[in-house]
């Protein structure tokens, strides 16, 4: 029997309950497995209702699941909020001092951690005691909390590891229905948030520069970024505001260093001059957009996939920009570090659509990531040139592309305006200036769009096509899955390059007469519609949710059944 | 020797004949040349107005940006090679209104640059309208009963947030305007060189007489440059005696020199190596 267990932590925010779920997703993972989970919080520093929700398996999984097997109550509020999710035979631990409810089993969660040298070592009970109902070995607890701990140092890996044992203790009369055997396969890649590979993808697209102001979900991007600049020639700063933001980072792209900022819709709403500025001085710049549900401040903790019609089209006037939106940690590694290097190349503005659902969501990356062997700069020196003294930035090409120098690097000087401008950057208002730079800028459209992926199939011939772009892979392609072991053809498409649209590509997935069903997280169904104004072709329904919490393939799957 | 010609610019002047401009223009290239600064060697970053289209009017590198958002362009382009010589200009509402935060946040950083804020008291390029620095009681189209805020004091506020060069010139004393420009130059770390710049067009209150019968050099009165007090005390001096000079100078770590990364060479000079880049992926999985 395959293995697919969902084990949900709940707390209050501070009581730590990320650190119990983090060790038990490590352990699992030390152990071969693969693990997800999702992080739930409301926008508080302390107090309120939050949960860590990880799912281990023995095949891939890229969603949460909606059945819970474990549940581990930190708190009271946390019994009564989930109870009901709890499937036929699954437990409850809870702490014995808030919990008196029926069909918990009490664990003196506290009690304990006071024995094991401190309060601060519960999470620790509450690990050991979720993976002795899984059957865990204990040495690979002692393992990874060896490498947990290990280094801070002091008796606190003792205390840890008396912790666990307590956890494991408190339960040892108990039997939960789903435990397993574990082998000694060795560990399953790695464990790592969306928010970090988008980190580690710039890196590998060379940026250099991150300039940012607080914003969540967008945060964890550049402290996973500014945790590298201790080491790697990256330099990170936080700007006053988002406007200060973007424009530090289009003054650190002008002057040589690839850059980028992150922000959510907020800040985006901050940054859109600024994202005109990159594209009528033809600077390039990355802009993570990490969605979160709005207007205005919204639900701060909360996912969405809202924002794609306004990333598309944010500023005043027209120009070309790339918008892409990666569905699982490998492609937001690679769609970032491509966003830089065609950025650069083509000198257009390149955005990244995540979500706070991918950011903060811990998914097992299975394979070690690849640096890129070298890396193509698209800037031209002195050397380059017949006579720098007549270099002209906005000279122009068939492509579009003029040849990028840098200021202060040779003797050709470097001008550039956010007035429309002549050829050597300077201010202009003549009417056939006007229509050549226009021109100029739009003539690159058609090479942006050959850089463009097709969206990615999964049984994309099946009668029922499932669309979805972004963090919703997973949860639509397992939704695929459980339709077709009902017995219906059902297929997915999957979007991660959407701006500049792949017409070609889309109408020639889309010419067999299937069934559409757009799967999004926001009201309109904007993919949808983005795709019947480039295509013609009109989706047949749509799975849409918008209360900021994640798809459950199941809900997919039940949404489909229904329109069917 | 650098010449004075090779900062000039066969690109058409748009300044209003008589404009305090032209006194700044020429000292920046006075003190261009002194410095022995090729126009090669030079980054000049703006915002919007009449004061930010200077470096179309010289030979130099340019970045012509966004009203009010020059300082966090210079930032960025800091980070990415701190090597660059940058000046800024920028205007009272430019720098003092649109951008203010930037301008606090500048700074608070102490970034290297040095800043010429065109402080002549009015918005010109859209006609007229009191800007922060306005003295109160100016009466303009747009303030018919006349300004009642208090008028922005740029070098009381850079003082209060620790800058290390705090300086005010006037358009029209070029001779002084370019040796204040030359100091704030060599100075490492942010110099604000705020200039008293008469609108022929549209202030009609602090015109070149007015200014002319008001202002002395401080240092040529023997102010002393190191003492934060009396800075302070110089920079709330307004009315029938207008002090310019150098009011405040100290030097300190400037925002670069205090970010490791950029320890052994500005960031553009460290190439991409794909083995370090591997190690890190490897930790970090």
């Amino acid at each position: 029997m395959s293995i697919d267990i969902s084990i949900k932590i709940g707390g209050e925010a501070g009581q730590g309950i990320q650190t119990v779920g983090q060790l038990v997703a490590l352990v699992c993972r030390q152990a071969g497995m693969y693990v997800m989970a999702i992080n739930d919080f409301e926008s508080r520093i302390r107090g309120g209702h939050s949960f860590f929700q990880i799912r281990v398996s023995d095949r891939p999984v890229q969603a949460p699941d909606r059945r819970v097997h474990l549940l581990v109550a930190m708190d009271k509020n946390t019994v009564q909020a989930h109870a009901a999710e709890l499937v036929a035979g699954g437990i409850i631990l809870a702490e014995q001092q808030t919990s008196s409810i029926e069909g918990a089993e009490p664990i003196p969660f506290l009690e304990l951690a006071k024995q094991a040298g401190g309060r601060i070592t519960s999470n620790t009970v509450a690990a050991g005691a979720s993976l002795a109902l899984l059957g865990a070995p204990f040495k690979l607890v002692k393992q990874v909390l060896s490498e947990q701990f290990g280094q801070k140092g002091g008796d606190i890996l003792e205390k840890n590891i008396k912790a666990a044992e307590l956890g494991f203790e408190a339960v040892r009369k108990i039997s939960f229905k789903w435990v397993f055997s574990w082998k000694e396969t060795g560990p399953r890649g790695s464990l790592m948030e969306g928010c970090k590979a988008v980190a580690l993808g710039a890196l590998a697209g060379d940026c250099r520069v991150g300039a940012f102001y607080p914003m969540s979900p967008a945060t964890g991007i550049m402290a996973h970024l500014a945790s590298f600049a201790t080491h790697y020639p990256v330099v990170v700063e936080q700007a006053e505001d988002e406007i200060a933001a973007v424009n530090m980072v289009i003054g650190a792209s002008f002057a040589g260093a690839r850059a980028m900022t992150a922000t959510s819709g907020g800040g985006f709403s901050l940054m859109v001059e600024g994202l005109g500025l990159a594209a009528i001085t033809e600077t390039p710049i990355v802009i993570i957009n990490a969605q979160r549900p709005g207007p205005a401040t919204g639900l701060p903790t909360r996912t969405a996939q809202a924002d794609l019609h306004f990333v598309m089209r944010a500023s005043q006037d027209e120009f070309p920009r790339f918008v892409f939106a990666p569905g699982t940690p490998e492609e937001a590694y690679d769609i970032t570090a491509r966003a830089f290097n065609l950025s650069e190349k083509y000198q257009v503005p390149a955005i990244v659509l995540v979500d706070q659902y991918f950011n903060d969501s811990l998914f097992t990356v299975e394979h070690p990531l690849a640096a890129p062997q070298e890396i193509e700069r698209f800037i031209v020196g002195d050397k380059d040139m017949k006579d720098p003294a007549a270099y002209q930035r906005f000279v122009l090409t068939p492509s579009g592309i003029s040849p990028r120098a840098l200021p202060c690097m040779g003797k050709a000087l470097v001008v550039v305006s956010s007035d429309e401008h002549r050829e050597d950057g300077h201010i202009s208002e003549t009417i056939d200036d006007r229509i050549h730079m226009v021109d100029k800028r739009q003539a690159k459209w058609p090479a942006m769009m050959s850089e463009m992926q097709p969206p990615h199939g999964y049984h994309e011939n099946g009668d029922i096509l499932l669309i979805g772009w972004g963090a919703t892979k997973g949860a639509v392609r397992e939704a695929v899955d459980q339709l077709r072991e009902k017995g219906i053809e059902a297929g997915s498409l999957h979007f991660t390059d959407l701006w500049p649209f792949p017409d070609t590509a889309v109408v020639t997935a889309l010419q067999k007469k299937n069934k559409i069903f757009m799967v999004e997280h926001n009201i309109t169904a904007q993919l949808g519609q983005l795709i019947r104004q480039q295509t013609g072709i009109s989706f047949t329904g749509a799975i849409l949710k918008y209360d900021g919490r994640p798809f459950y393939p199941v809900e997919i799957f039940d949404g489909v059944q229904r329109k069917i | 020797m650098v010449s004075m010609q090779a900062y000039e610019s066969d690109y058409e002047n748009q300044w209003c004949p008589g404009c305090g401009n032209f006194g700044i223009l020429s000292a920046m290239k006075d003190a261009l040349v002194k410095l022995n600064l090729t126009p090669d060697e030079v980054l000049i970053i703006s915002g919007i107005g009449q004061a930010a289209k200077t470096p179309h009017f010289l030979k130099c590198n340019t970045f012509h940006g966004l009203h009010g958002r020059a300082l966090p362009v210079a930032t960025g382009a800091k980070m990415a090679n701190y090597r660059l010589r940058i000046l800024v200009n920028s205007g009272d509402g430019d720098c003092y209104g649109e951008g203010g935060n930037h301008f606090m946040h500048a700074i608070r950083r102490n970034l290297d640059i040095t800043l010429l804020v065109h402080n002549n008291k009015v918005y010109g390029l859209t006609k007229g309208q009191a800007s922060p620095t306005a003295d109160q009681g100016m009466v303009t189209k747009l303030q018919q009963h006349g300004v009642t805020n208090e008028s922005f004091n740029p070098l009381a506020v850079a003082l209060s947030l620790g800058a290390g060069f705090v300086a005010r010139g006037f358009a029209g004393n070029t001779e002084h305007l370019s040796k204040l420009i030359q100091a704030g130059m060599s100075h490492r770390g942010f110099s604000l060189i705020d200039i008293l710049q008469p609108c022929v067009s549209f202030n009609t209150l602090n015109t070149y007489e007015w200014y002319k019968r008001r202002v002395y050099d401080l240092n040529a009165a023997g102010s002393r440059t190191d003492d934060f007090i009396a800075a302070i005390t110089a920079s709330r001096e307004w009315g029938s005696k207008i002090p310019i000079g150098i009011f405040y100078q100290k030097e300190k770590p400037t925002f670069t020199d205090q970010i490791p990364a950029l320890r052994k060479r500005p960031l553009i000079a460290e190439a991409y190596d794909p083995e370090r880049l591997q190690a890190l992926l490897s930790e970090a999985g």
